[in-house]
């Protein structure tokens, strides 16, 4: 999960994150290559003490930093169509889960066997227990069977929000009126944290994701205790 | 002159010119071939309001309508959906 003077990604609990992670490194190291190479050149030519007044142009470094840097973002843009496309791609869910954002909080159904709805509310600070994160967990926790594929749908009742997981590599808009699908698969048990995305008013801050991921047997478990207890 | 005349004389004398051309053309090109795809087989569009008013209802399960697929194995889809 996040923590603080955090520099880079929360380690990848799906595979798709896990891609983002390559590919954020390969485009990384490019980026550090040009910046380094640029920085360079720029304080060689201003230390340097040959100097050559009449040069015009030269024809063949032109072609150079014409095809290079094109062949350097082909070279990004391949492998990021690639992630693109995968995210795409049906995945043949078990499951599916309906995640609602309301001001201010999100609530979760389980529809396909039983009727499982529950809403999911930050802990107020002045409530949390030791061991709890401030601003980040919720009372209820969206638990999933680990390394299942699943159907995540997700709307919204009133304004815009946004349900994202960064552990997972997922963001979905929550629109009113209108249903966005994405597929989710934990490749580890855990709990993973996310925020709300879009500015929905007071609370917009007050309203967090949690996403706890557990072998099936024990979901099965949680979802008989949570349809018992409601 | 007209402008093609006027690249070529140019282009005789700064011959860097012709790597532009290339991935500047090349990048083009691919985008409105691409823009044409979108036009003409994406299912979102309708052109014949007459005959095909809607062609994203008439997509098949087995149907790539993507320009790519990384892992999928379209012909092994199968519909499990009701009919209308």
């Amino acid at each position: 999960m996040a923590y603080p003077s955090m520099l880079g990604f929360q380690d990848a609990t799906s595979p798709i994150m896990e891609e983002l992670l390559h590919f954020h490194d390969h485009a990384m190291i490019i980026v550090t290559l040009i910046s380094s190479f640029v920085f360079y050149t720029i304080t060689m030519m201003v230390i340097t003490k040959l100097t050559y007044k009449s040069m015009l142009d030269s024809q063949e470094m032109e072609m150079v930093w014409t095809a290079l840097p094109a062949l350097i973002l082909t070279m990004v843009a391949l492998p990021s169509l690639r992630i693109l496309y995968l995210m795409d791609e049906l995945n043949f869910p078990n499951l599916t889960v309906k995640a609602v954002g309301h001001q201010w909080y999100w609530s979760y159904e389980y529809t396909d066997f039983e009727q499982l709805n529950f809403d999911s509310y930050m802990i107020p600070t002045q409530d949390l227990t030791p061991g709890q994160f401030r601003l980040l967990d919720t009372d209820n926790r969206m638990v999933v069977p680990v390394n299942s594929p699943i159907r995540v749908m997700v709307t919204a009742d009133d304004v815009l929000h946004s349900w994202a997981t960064p552990s997972l590599g997922i963001k979905l808009d929550a629109v009113p009126g209108r249903l966005n699908q994405t597929a989710l698969m934990t490749s580890r048990p855990g709990v993973f944290y996310g925020q709300c995305s879009e500015i929905c008013g007071a609370n917009h801050s007050f309203m967090p994701i949690v996403v706890e991921s557990i072998p099936l047997d024990h979901f099965e478990y949680w979802t008989h205790s949570m349809l018992n207890n409601a | 002159m007209s402008i093609f005349a006027l690249v070529a004389k140019q282009v005789k004398t700064h011959p860097s010119l012709i790597p532009l051309f290339i991935f500047i053309g090349g990048g083009g090109t691919m985008g409105l071939l691409y823009l044409g795809r979108l036009a003409l087989k994406n299912p979102d569009v309708s052109w014949d309001r007459k005959n095909n008013p809607e062609p994203w209802n008439k997509i098949e399960p087995n149907q790539q309508y993507k320009l790519f697929k990384v892992n999928m194995d379209y012909s092994k889809l199968k519909k499990d959906r009701p009919d209308f």
